[in-house]
C-alpha cells in the first residue's frame, strides 16, 4: 500500500463529536472519492465513509497525531472498511461456495489509481491537457502543438512542468516513492 | 559547470524523456548533457516515480471528483449520537449491575444504592437510583439529572407485564409529589423512558413509580453516595 503519511494533520483525539464533524469537513471528499473509485457504487461508498467515521470515533482515543496524520489514519480505516464490504459482497449467494478471499492487491491498485487521478485533477488545465494528449492518447507532439497553437517546444516544456506539478501534489497527498 | 540557461533548455525536455517520448538528436543530446550534469540527473530521478505512476490512472476519471451527498455528514453525526446514548445506557446498567451482584445481603435489608455519575449533559452530577426489595423478576432503575427546568428522569423498568402503564412522580421535601409523566413498558424494548419533572433534583427526596398494581418508592436522600432503606408502598 502506498503510505499516506503527510497531508492535513489534526491534533488531539477524535473522541468528541465535534472533532468528528471537523474531520468530516476536512477529509470526507477525498475518502468518498476513493470509496467510489474502489467500490464502484455511490451507495456502498456512502456506507463505507459513514462506517469509517463511526469506527474512527469509537477508536478516537487511540489516534495519536505523533504517529501519523488524521488523514492517514482515516484512510487506513477506510481501507479496512472497503475490505470488509468486499468480503460481505463476496459471500453473497451469487459467488461460488468456499468463500473468496478479497484480494488486497486490487484495493492497493485502486488507491494508487485514485491518488494519481486526484493529483491530475489538482494540477493546471494546460499541464493536464498535454499529458492527456501526449501520454494517454499517444498523439505526436507536433500534432498537439498545432492543435493548441503553440510551438512544439512549449508542449514539451508543459509536459515537464506538468510532471513536476504532479510530483508536488503527490507529495502533498503523502505519496512516497 | 553548466550555465543555468543551458540546463534550463535541457531540463524542459526531461518530461518527454521520462515518458520515453524523446527521439533522435534531441535524445542523444540530452543524454550527453545528463552524463555531465548531476543536477539534471537528480531532476530526472525526481520525475521518474511520477512517470511510473501515470499508467495507474484512468484519464476518463480526470473530471470533477464525485462528492458525498450533503446529508451524509448529518447521518454520521446522528449515528454517533445514537451510539453514544446507547453506550451511556449500557454503562449505567453495568454500574448498577456491578453493585447489585455484590449487594445480595444489602437487598435483603431493602437497601437502595445511590450512585453519582459525572459527565451527563445536565447541570450537575447525575444520580442513579436503584429500587431494591422488588418482587422476583422485576427491576427498576432511575437516573436523575439536574436541569434549569427541574429534573430529567431516565427510567428503566423490567419484568412487569408488557404494556404496563407506569406513572412516575418526584416527591419533594414535604411529601408533595410532582408529576414526571407516564410510559409503557414493552417486552423486548431495551430503551429507557426519558421523563421530566419541575422539581429540582436538589429538593427531590424520592422517586415514585406506579405500575398500576403496585407503587414503588426509592428515596433520594442526600447528594452523596449513600446506603438507605427503601420503602415499599402498597397500591394507592
Amino acid at each position: 500500500m502506498i503510505p499516506l503519511t503527510m497531508g492535513t494533520s489534526t491534533r488531539g483525539a477524535l473522541s468528541r463529536e465535534r472533532d468528528v464533524r471537523e474531520a468530516y469537513a476536512a477529509h470526507s471528499g477525498e475518502l468518498y472519492g476513493f470509496a467510489v473509485r474502489s467500490l464502484g457504487d455511490s451507495g456502498l461508498a456512502e456506507e463505507a465513509v459513514q462506517e469509517t467515521f463511526v469506527r474512527a470515533w469509537r477508536a478516537g482515543d487511540r489516534f495519536d497525531p505523533k504517529i501519523g496524520s488524521l488523514r492517514t489514519w482515516l484512510f487506513a480505516i477506510l481501507r479496512n472498511v472497503v475490505i470488509d464490504l468486499g468480503r460481505a459482497r463476496a459471500v453473497r449467494p451469487t459467488v461460488a461456495e468456499g468463500g473468496i478471499e478479497p484480494a488486497v492487491e486490487p484495493l492497493d491498485e485502486a488507491l494508487r489509481a485514485w491518488q494519481m487521478e486526484e493529483a491530475m485533477r489538482r494540477i493546471g488545465e494546460d499541464h493536464r491537457r498535454v499529458l492527456v494528449e501526449t501520454y494517454y492518447r499517444g498523439r505526436p507532439y507536433a500534432e498537439v502543438a498545432a492543435e493548441l497553437g503553440v510551438p512544439e517546444g512549449t508542449v514539451k516544456s508543459r509536459v515537464y512542468y506538468g510532471l513536476r506539478a504532479l510530483r508536488v501534489v503527490l507529495e502533498e497527498m503523502g505519496y512516497e516513492d | 559547470m553548466k550555465t543555468r540557461n543551458e540546463c534550463r533548455e535541457w531540463r524542459e525536455l526531461l518530461g518527454a524523456y521520462a515518458l520515453g517520448h524523446l527521439e533522435g538528436d534531441e535524445r542523444a543530446g540530452l543524454e550527453a548533457h545528463l552524463d555531465g550534469c548531476a543536477g539534471c540527473r537528480e531532476e530526472l530521478a525526481a520525475l521518474a516515480p511520477v512517470a511510473r505512476m501515470l499508467p495507474h490512472a484512468d484519464p476518463a476519471r480526470f473530471g470533477p471528483a464525485p462528492q458525498p451527498p450533503p446529508e451524509l455528514g448529518q447521518r454520521i453525526s446522528a449515528t454517533i449520537a445514537a451510539e453514544k446514548r446507547g453506550m451511556e445506557t449500557r454503562r449505567r446498567r453495568r454500574l448498577l449491575g456491578g453493585f447489585a451482584g455484590g449487594g445480595v445481603a444489602a437487598a435483603a435489608v431493602a437497601a437502595v444504592l445511590l450512585l453519582f455519575v459525572f459527565g451527563g449533559d445536565g447541570q450537575g452530577p447525575r444520580q442513579v437510583v436503584r429500587f431494591a426489595n422488588l418482587p422476583e423478576g422485576i427491576s427498576i432503575d432511575a437516573a436523575l439529572e439536574p436541569h434549569a427546568y427541574g429534573t430529567e428522569i431516565h427510567m428503566y423498568v423490567h419484568g412487569v407485564p408488557s404494556g404496563t402503564l407506569c406513572t412516575v412522580w418526584l416527591r419533594g421535601p414535604k411529601g408533595v409529589s410532582y408529576p414526571a409523566g407516564t410510559f409503557r413498558y414493552r417486552w423486548g424494548n431495551d430503551s429507557d423512558a426519558v421523563l421530566s419533572s419541575a422539581l429540582d433534583l436538589s429538593r427531590t427526596r424520592a422517586v415514585v413509580v406506579d405500575t398500576g398494581r403496585r407503587t414503588f418508592v426509592a428515596p433520594v436522600s442526600s447528594p452523596v453516595a449513600a446506603l438507605d432503606i427503601a420503602h415499599e408502598e402498597e397500591p394507592t
